[in-house]
């Protein structure tokens, strides 16, 4: 199996450079994962069936842009901001990232939290993921405390929490930082209006603060508002790419299916 | 370089929540790190003398000077067995070295085993009046076996990705080393030049259990083939353990 080029990008004007990326799973990797399928793969006459999450896209996003990412489920979007974030190497094309950016991915809400650990302590565990050191994290623990409005509980075990308790650390955390790139997967759906609403404010002061920012969301509203351009994925593939209110009236009147050419 | 300083930060801090956490929620908290395995040694000890009727000072000295390693190594390769497929809710969600988790788990290892011997000097003080000065190789003697650890470690979290049939095989072939390995009975109860002694002189754990059976149990240091031999087992199992993690880092999310 091949493997897409991953360069880092210093020309200064570009976050993102994608050129033909493809990622594709094995439809029959559950069976896959024995030994036993392994042995038979040598007498095996037919090959993997494969399902392409993601096939020849090419994306390019500057520095400061804001770009919201559309599609039905299992269009590929989360696998594109996964190949974006470094977490998939692609099987083909190349992948070309700012080299000096702190890329922050919001793929879930507390990611590398443990249960048993302090909310505190968990601060230091997923700061550490997002790059902080112990100094930076250690600076930031009062802002975060503040925004979590999480007080003594801070010192209490996360499995202690309410799912609005544990977003709004998770969420602190993720976001008071200074990233140079963000990008979100649909995690506003959690936590109370208000708490929300927050998210929303602190969200939209750091893109105007000049990060660039990557959503992926179905609130095609929430996009408009935000983003200053739109990429409609459909199997795998860019279908639309441009002025957001224009894809967005395509897809809309397409009701998100590719339409055929 | 095989970790990003970021990696390498979540490591250390991963590992040291982990151990901090293992007895967290008990009475005796950090207590049990030594009281497990001196309890687990006096109660083989209690075994030997009251059940088996045996000499327990001699045999039991000989024993666990083998023994103890023995249970870090196939400890320290089970856990880093599954910890990429357990590793899924990380590595599946943020850029991070597909080395981090194993070598956390490594590192929880490698700690409680330095706990762990805390515990059984004692109670090998207790049972052995009289140390030499051959003890303080003991800190070199345990390198080959760490490395050793970490590189079968590596090899199987990488394999294991793949292959989920590995656990038993691996569990099997353990205990195959372990039964045939000089660590229940000495080696010299065989004849030289029998089969039996022969086979034992390709057995790599003979010249690993020798490392600590020797200045604990013999008072003598380890010869320079026992050195030799474990040293470069590790060392080659070390390097096919990374190599095959790496050759594989780019594969494993589709597998996870």
């Amino acid at each position: 199996m091949s493997h897409a080029r991953a360069e880092a990008l210093s020309d200064g004007a570009d976050s993102f450079w994608l050129e033909g990326v493809g990622v594709r799973f094995g439809r029959n990797l559950v069976q896959a994962r024995s030994l036993r399928h392994a042995a038979a793969g040598f007498f095996r006459t037919s090959g993997i069936e494969w399902y392409e999450a993601l096939s020849g896209v090419d994306l390019r996003v500057h520095r400061g842009e804001h770009v919201g990412i559309i599609g039905r489920n299992g269009a590929g979007k989360s696998t594109l901001l996964r190949v974006m974030a470094r977490v998939i190497i692609p099987q083909q094309g190349c992948v070309r990232v700012d080299a000096a950016a702190r890329v922050v991915p919001l793929l879930e809400l507390g990611i590398g939290f443990q249960p048993d650990l302090s909310g505190y302590e968990n601060c230091h565990l997923a700061g550490a993921l997002l790059g902080y050191s112990r100094r930076e994290i250690e600076d930031r623990v009062p802002g975060i405390a503040a925004f979590s409005e999480l007080g003594p509980f801070l010192h209490e075990p996360v499995r202690t929490y309410s799912s609005g308790m544990y977003a709004r650390l998770a969420f602190a955390l993720a976001t008071d930082v200074e990233p140079d790139v963000l990008l979100v997967d649909e995690v506003f759906g959690v936590g109370d209006e208000f708490f929300m609403a927050r998210c929303a404010e602190r969200i939209r002061r750091l893109m105007s603060a000049g990060a660039t920012t990557v959503f992926v969301s179905h609130d095609l509203e929430f996009l408009l508002a935000r983003c200053g351009r739109l990429v409609w994925l459909d199997a795998g593939r860019v279908v639309a790419d441009g002025e957001p209110e224009a894809v967005a009236e395509r897809y809309r009147a397409c009701a998100g299916r590719a339409p055929v050419r | 370089m095989l970790m990003d300083p970021r990696s390498r930060r979540f490591t250390r801090l991963y590992a040291w929540s982990q151990i901090k956490l293992k007895y967290r929620y008990t009475y005796l908290g950090f207590l049990w790190n030594f009281l497990e395995p001196g309890l687990y040694l006096l109660v083989l000890s209690a075994v030997f003398s009251f059940v088996n009727r045996m000499n327990v000072g001699d045999y039991a000295v000989f024993l666990f000077s083998g023994l103890v390693p023995w249970r870090y190594f196939e400890k320290t390769v089970n856990v880093c067995m599954d910890s990429l497929v357990q590793g899924d809710w990380l590595l599946k969600k943020l850029p991070v070295s597909v080395f981090a988790l194993p070598l956390a788990r490594w590192i929880v290892a490698t700690v409680e085993f330095a706990f762990a011997f805390v515990a059984v000097a004692l109670v090998l003080l207790a049972l052995k009046p009289g140390w030499s000065v051959h003890c303080l190789v003991l800190p070199v003697s345990f390198l080959p076996w760490a490395l050793l650890g970490l590189g079968l470690g590596l090899l199987t979290a990488s394999l294991f990705t793949f292959f989920r049939d590995l656990r038993p095989i691996v569990q099997l072939g353990l205990l195959l080393l372990f039964f045939t390995a000089p660590i229940l009975f000495h080696a010299d109860l065989f004849p030289a030049g029998s089969w039996h002694a022969r086979l034992l002189a390709f057995h790599p754990f003979t010249y690993f259990a020798a490392l600590f059976q020797k200045p604990l149990h013999a008072g003598r240091w380890p010869s320079s083939i026992d050195w030799a031999v474990s040293f470069s087992v590790a060392l080659a199992a070390l390097a096919a353990g990374a190599g095959a993690l790496r050759a594989s880092r780019r594969r494993l999310y589709f597998y996870l």
